[in-house]
């Protein structure tokens, strides 16, 4: 137990190579796959979220957190398929068309990651198409979309209605962020999630999995 | 007063005779809509790069033509020329930072050439261009002291990650400070040399453009700002005011972590003043408007481009009743006039400075 409590002090501080040494010493210690990731890897991350929400720590403390985080899956992951640890669900994440900016959204796929979902960031200018085929081929439960601009935010409609009409809308849920977004915008468009921030974005997409 | 006796009234918290107005940044389609109402002969709204060479001239006749026909007291320049087309979709600066083009504002930076110190260590930056203030050059010819004359400089957090990238940059502000420093070393040495030229130029307000912070906080903590960022923009502060120059610090987002650090700096001046960031004028007025002037806060978020002409006319008269009092206010929007805003609107910002702004100087 020691040992998956330092795991989650090494990332919060950041310290990948800490992460990777004592992942390792955990597997070697016969600890559960499972049990690393989310009483490790995802307790540091968590750790990390609530302190950057509250403004006590600032985006490079949430990235040097989030790279020992991924360090630390990295290695957990083979055990973690041989185990058949259950995924708890996955995101596909990108910012709208038009729209270039991508570091809010990283933060949000951190933020996500270190929760213990599988995210696939698929990049910034999305079009509606790529949103719906990236959903449908990974089997995605849930789609972030994310805008800077108030002029690209429009574009979330366009998702969102595409979506709708599209033969993955049951399957599918849609949760929107970004600095113009606003959760009477959300609601507006029928989004079915707003995050006002990253850490949020965890706390949203946990209620829309357990809906 | 002229325009730039009322900047300067306001930047050293004087009271002019009318709250100053001010544009920092506007985009073409905003320059068209509001020329329409001016002028005619615009083209359709098109990017500058898009625009034939008559359709460019027009386009820079016309802003200068605003800036007199709703008396905006400071007129905004930049550096023009630094950059080269690489394809249809990119441009690289001097400093080999490639853009993206985007139609909903400014091109973005996504080729970042200097990813570590071996990168720095081959990197020979570029030296700054007499003719890349051309901008300025013909501002100060066409309004020949009538207006204060602001040049919007990059600063050191801005030009550090576009030449890094951020999230490299804010990584490498652990793993290896001394390589952030040389480079912020690098970008100030240009940034000081411009200056110099700046002066010569005939430059009243240097803006040290360094956006910082989201709506939530700074994007770094103080202690990473104070180590790594804002000593060197100090020096661009310091070497400005010694200069006869007054400097004014941009930021979009929350700022109040900051704020004190940046009191201390000198700034003569903060801009935007974003209030879906918490920057409100009444808050920011008592904590330091007597020692800061305040530039900004009129939505460009919501209110520029989808509220009414009311709206606007009702915002402008708060603002100047929230911060005007004993000078040290100059109106304008809380960012940029984007594509996005309604022309009307901006206009209806113009005209109600001139309503509510009458001072008793």
């Amino acid at each position: 137990m020691e040992l998956l409590q330092e795991i989650a002090v090494k990332v919060e501080e950041g310290k990948h190579l800490d992460v990777v040494s004592l992942v390792e010493k955990c597997i070697e210690a016969g600890i559960g796959a499972g049990d690393i990731l989310n009483k490790g890897l995802v307790e540091g991350m968590n750790s990390i979220g609530i302190k950057f929400r509250n403004n006590e720590v600032f985006v490079p403390e949430v990235l040097v957190a989030a790279r020992a985080m991924k360090a630390g899956l990295e290695v957990v992951k083979p055990v973690l398929l041989k185990e058949k640890v259950q995924s708890k669900g996955t995101i596909v994440i990108g910012t709208v068309m038009g729209d270039l900016h991508d570091i809010g959204k990283n933060i949000v796929c951190y933020m996500l990651q270190g929760a213990g979902y599988d995210v696939v960031d698929i990049g910034i200018d999305v079009s509606k198409e790529k949103f719906i085929e990236e959903a449908r081929s990974r089997g995605a439960q849930i789609i972030g979309l994310s805008s800077l601009l108030t002029t690209t935010m429009t574009y979330m409609k366009d998702v969102m209605d595409a979506v709708r009409n599209s033969d993955i809308a049951e399957n599918v849920r849609v949760i929107v962020g970004g600095a113009p977004v606003t959760r009477e915008f959300a609601d507006q468009i029928g989004a079915h999630g707003y995050a006002a921030d990253a850490a949020s974005a965890v706390d949203v997409v946990k209620v829309l999995l357990q809906a | 007063m002229n325009g730039k006796e009322r900047i300067m009234n306001a930047l050293n918290i004087r009271e002019p005779d009318r709250v100053p107005l001010y544009i920092h940044g506007i985009n073409e389609a905003p320059i068209i809509g509001i020329g329409r109402e001016i002028t005619d002969g615009l083209p359709e709204p098109k990017e500058f790069h898009e625009m034939n060479d008559q359709e460019k001239v027009k386009l820079l006749d016309t802003l200068f033509l605003l800036h007199e026909h709703f008396d905006v007291d400071g007129f905004t320049s930049f550096e023009i020329g630094h950059e080269v087309e690489v394809d249809a979709g990119h441009v690289a600066d001097d400093w080999g930072v490639v853009y993206t083009r985007s139609h909903h504002g400014l091109p973005v930076a996504t080729g970042h050439p200097i990813g570590g110190p071996g990168d720095l260590a081959g990197f020979t930056p570029p030296r700054p261009n007499r003719g890349h203030l051309i901008l300025l050059d013909l501002g100060r010819d066409r309004f020949k002291g009538e207006k204060a004359l602001f040049w919007l400089m990059r600063g050191t957090f801005v030009r550090s990650w576009r030449l890094m990238g951020m999230e490299n940059l804010m990584v490498q502000m652990f793993d290896n400070p001394e390589f952030v420093h040389r480079v912020a070393r690098m970008v100030t040495d240009y940034n000081l040399e411009q200056l110099d030229m700046l002066v010569d130029a005939g430059l009243d307000v240097l803006v040290v453009e360094d956006d910082i912070a989201d709506k939530f906080s700074p994007l770094i903590s103080p202690k990473q700002y104070s180590e790594f960022i804002n000593p060197y923009n100090k020096e661009l502060v310091d070497k400005a005011h010694r200069m006869g120059l007054k400097a004014v610090a941009h930021s979009d987002g929350n700022l109040w972590p900051l704020l004190d650090i940046m009191l201390e700096t000198g700034y003569d001046g903060l801009n935007p003043l974003e209030p879906q960031a918490g920057m409100e004028l009444k808050k920011l007025k008592a904590h330091c408007g007597d020692r800061l002037c305040l530039l900004g806060n009129i939505d460009c978020v919501d209110l520029l481009p989808h509220g009414t002409v009311g709206e606007v006319d009702n915002a402008v008269r708060q603002a100047i009743g929230d911060a005007a009092d004993g000078g040290g206010y100059i109106l304008c929007d809380s960012n940029s006039l984007h594509p996005g805003v309604d022309p009307l609107n901006c206009i209806a910002m113009f005209e109600a400075v001139k309503k509510y702004g009458a001072r008793n100087a």
